[in-house]
């Protein structure tokens, strides 16, 4: 075994605005060290690495403390970071996320698949123009929202409310939280009350859904405080949107690159789920997965003092040569798993939905978007933490 | 009944543990040990536990 000194160790400033966790950098120190050292604590770079300290037992999720390093330390928004099952540890953690389980099995999803395929078809039915759309407004915004809204049993048509208000409690994963919190905290007040209009709906009239389990297991046991249960679905309804919305983005862009891929896609629509893979493999919107140490320990001969943050590289990991050869982008390739989803406790509650409705979308864009372009004004968020488009408009051939 | 992990496919994530934790366990290294023939009255988590698997590992075999 080959054992990096700590001195050898790559360096990299991740929150310097210059800083791209996918750029050549990033590739070449992989190539010389399993890790490197950040202004934060550590960097993993390979594949083996990052799925071992994935679900290291000395390590835990490291979002916990995000609202506090950044000043925000009190307030509604800090009580609800506090609340998440993302943030929960032990025993509180998993029957937090028993409770939440059943409402993401892959049964229950199967079912909803006509659906998505509906809603991905009439998306593309209303683009303004013939030929042209704003990838992200006329397609990924709208088709992440409603998903959420079928998969509560919300109204559809109210679906820019769940973008409008999760859009505007994202600010608070960037560096900007803490002069951003007023704007945060007002459309936090706008879920909450939303989700106490959807309980106190399920609690006149009982459904066969998922949210009225929840409710049922709040009012008949101890296992769900009223609490909880209103965080919790705020946590829902905001955790499924920014992350398909972007993932969708990046799909089109990974394909545009690869257009003899969208072109396979579109004569083999079986392969939408792994194009999914293939595409979170090379361009996953969660660019990075963050750990924190609970104990002191080695790894590999490295010490790792308790308090470190560890924040896991996914794309890194996903395009290891010592894994995955040239990697060339291959929609039919047989791959082992990528890290796009996490991993471990917290391993992506709604990974199942996510999948299922990426996999009935790509396809169907594929053969409605022939030859797609991305045009001048596309802009796009950082490419750090979590990335994706903000604009992304695409020319293509239309087709039915 | 008779429980079977895949274990070429199990990544360890560990989501059996957190639905069935008398059945499934990870040790102290973060791997699955398991037991493979769970009584009767644990159906109901080992059912839940092999439709939460990520991967979808777990088969119970009557």
């Amino acid at each position: 075994m080959t054992v990096t000194a700590p001195e050898a160790a790559p360096y990299f400033d991740i929150t310097d605005p210059d800083f791209s966790i996918t750029s050549a950098a990033v590739h070449e120190a992989r190539e010389r060290s399993w890790y490197a050292r950040t202004n934060y604590g550590l960097a993993v770079l390979r594949y083996e690495e990052v799925s071992r300290l994935l679900k290291h037992p000395k390590l835990r999720q490291g979002s916990a403390a995000w609202p506090a390093h950044n000043g925000v330390t009190e307030g509604p928004f800090a009580k609800w970071w506090a609340s998440w099952v993302l943030n929960k540890e032990g025993e509180e953690h998993h029957r937090l996320r028993r409770l939440m389980n059943p409402a993401f099995s892959h049964k229950l999803i199967a079912g909803l698949v006509p659906r998505f395929q509906a809603l991905a078809a009439e998306l593309i039915n209303g683009f303004r123009e013939p030929g042209r759309c704003e990838f992200v407004s006329e397609f990924a915004e709208p088709y992440a929202a409603r998903v959420i809204a079928i998969m509560l049993g919300m109204p559809e048509s109210e679906w820019r409310v769940i973008a409008r208000e999760s859009a505007t409690i994202g600010l608070a994963m960037g560096v900007t939280i803490r002069q951003d919190l007023p704007k945060i905290e007002a459309a936090l007040a706008a879920l909450y009350a939303y989700a106490d209009e959807l309980i106190a709906e399920r609690r006149r009239e009982e459904r066969d859904d998922f949210v009225s389990a929840l409710v049922r297991a709040q009012r008949d046991s101890d296992r769900l405080s009223a609490d909880e249960l209103r965080d919790g679905l705020v946590l829902l309804i905001f955790g499924g949107f920014d992350t398909t919305r972007n993932q969708l983005g990046l799909a089109m862009q990974s394909f545009v690159r690869h257009p003899d891929q969208w072109r396979l896609l579109a004569e083999r629509p079986e392969l939408g789920g792994r194009a999914v893979e293939e595409v979170m493999r090379v361009n996953p919107t969660t660019r990075w997965v963050t750990r924190e140490a609970h104990e002191d320990f080695t790894y590999q001969g490295l010490d790792i003092p308790a308090g470190t943050t560890v924040h896991l590289f996914t794309e890194s990991a996903g395009t290891d040569p010592r894994v995955f050869g040239d990697g060339a982008f291959d929609i039919t390739a047989e791959r082992k798993p990528h890290f796009g989803f996490g991993g471990g406790a917290h391993h992506c509650l709604g990974h199942f939905v996510a999948r299922s409705d990426m996999s009935e979308a790509l396809p169907l864009l594929a053969r409605r978007m022939r030859d797609p372009r991305i045009e001048d004004g596309a802009e796009w968020l950082p490419d750090s933490g979590n990335t994706g488009p903000i604009r992304l408009p695409i020319a293509f051939t239309p087709a039915t | 009944m008779k429980v079977i992990v895949d274990m070429a496919k199990c990544q360890d994530h560990g989501q059996c543990a957190i639905a069935a934790p008398e059945v499934f366990e990870m040790n102290e290294e973060g791997r699955l040990v398991y037991d493979g023939e769970p009584g009767e009255e644990r159906r109901l988590e080992v059912e839940e536990a092999a439709d939460v698997c990520p991967v979808q590992a777990i088969l119970i075999k009557d």
